[in-house]
């Protein structure tokens, strides 16, 4: 497959976005919503990272074993996550 | 090695293309082992959080968010100049792409700036681990241990934008040679994807770090 060329105008419009969900998190993180605060964040957090790797590092476009290698990334840490609030939360510990 | 063989495809590959394809396949390979690295140390956070949210909350608080900000929006900004630099690579543009490393690495060393300034601000505030540290309120031991993960994430997360500024000025003083063509910048574009991976990483600790304090 040849390179995957991303143009400069998507780059500048990820970049404004970036910065206008950068600003967005901030704002809402004054309001007091509870445990949502942190739902808010890292929500707003994961969609950043999205579009950085789908575009800053044109991920998108690229063929179907990069695909598989960030899926894997991802699924890893969703195992070390998932695996160890398992064990965690259902000791009771947690208040 | 003369220089026209350096650009060229190396042997062991049929083509540009797969030579190409085979440095992506290793960059994002070594990209989630770094998942790895720093997963662990997000899991500990969110274990330890969950024991003790309110004086990690409280922690948070006496971050400084003006600087923080900032800092995220330094780094995004040196995101972007990094992708423009690979895309003057791929237009084989090779006074664009010095420009643009050049830049990358300048907002980069801004961040860092920014980034020790906060952590002199914390060692005035006697809020770095050890034995000057001063607690206030219940639960003394877990505010401190929220300042031990602040430390150990931003600093792992400062090591990574020192390497990847070194790996930049690797680039730039070959990019100075005339060394990448549009037939050939792999190096641009594989150290870009680790310079945009750190950006990541620190779009999650100004999530986990800085904003949970905010609200009080």
């Amino acid at each position: 497959m040849t390179e995957p060329i991303v143009s400069v105008k998507t780059y500048a419009l990820i970049f404004t976005s970036l910065l206008a969900l950068t600003l967005t998190t901030t704002l809402l993180a004054y309001i007091d919503l509870g445990v949502f605060n942190m739902v808010i964040a890292i929500t707003i957090a994961v969609i950043k990272a999205t579009l950085i790797v789908s575009f800053f590092m044109h991920a998108l476009y690229e063929f179907k074993l990069v695909h598989v290698i960030i899926a894997g990334g991802i699924l890893w840490f969703l195992i070390l996550v998932f695996m160890t609030l398992g064990d965690f939360l259902s000791r009771g510990w947690v208040k | 090695m003369s220089e026209s063989s350096s650009l060229a495809v190396r042997e062991q590959f049929a083509t540009a293309d797969q030579q190409r394809e085979t440095a992506t396949v290793g960059m994002w390979v070594f990209l989630v082992t770094e998942v790895m690295f720093f997963g662990g140390l997000f899991m500990s956070h969110i274990v330890y959080r969950l024991l003790h949210t309110a004086a990690f909350d409280r922690g948070s608080a006496d971050m400084n968010i003006l600087l923080g900000s900032i800092n995220t929006a330094v780094l995004i900004s040196s995101s972007f100049t990094m992708a423009l630099a690979v895309h003057a690579s791929q237009e084989g543009k090779w006074r664009r792409l010095a420009g643009f490393l050049f830049a990358t690495m300048l907002i980069g060393l801004a961040f860092l700036g920014i980034k020790f300034t906060e952590y002199y601000q914390h060692y005035q505030d006697h809020k770095v681990p050890g034995f000057w540290f001063e607690s206030s309120g219940a639960d003394p031991g877990a505010f401190q241990m929220f300042f031990v993960f602040y430390f150990a994430m931003t600093g792992l997360h400062a090591i990574h934008m020192m390497i990847g500024i070194g790996v930049l000025a690797v680039l730039l003083f070959r990019s100075g040679l005339e060394r990448f063509t549009s037939a050939y910048h792999n190096p641009v574009v594989i150290a870009g994807l680790y310079w945009h991976f750190v950006d990541i990483v620190w779009v999650f600790l100004f999530a986990i770090f800085y904003l949970p304090g905010l609200h009080l």
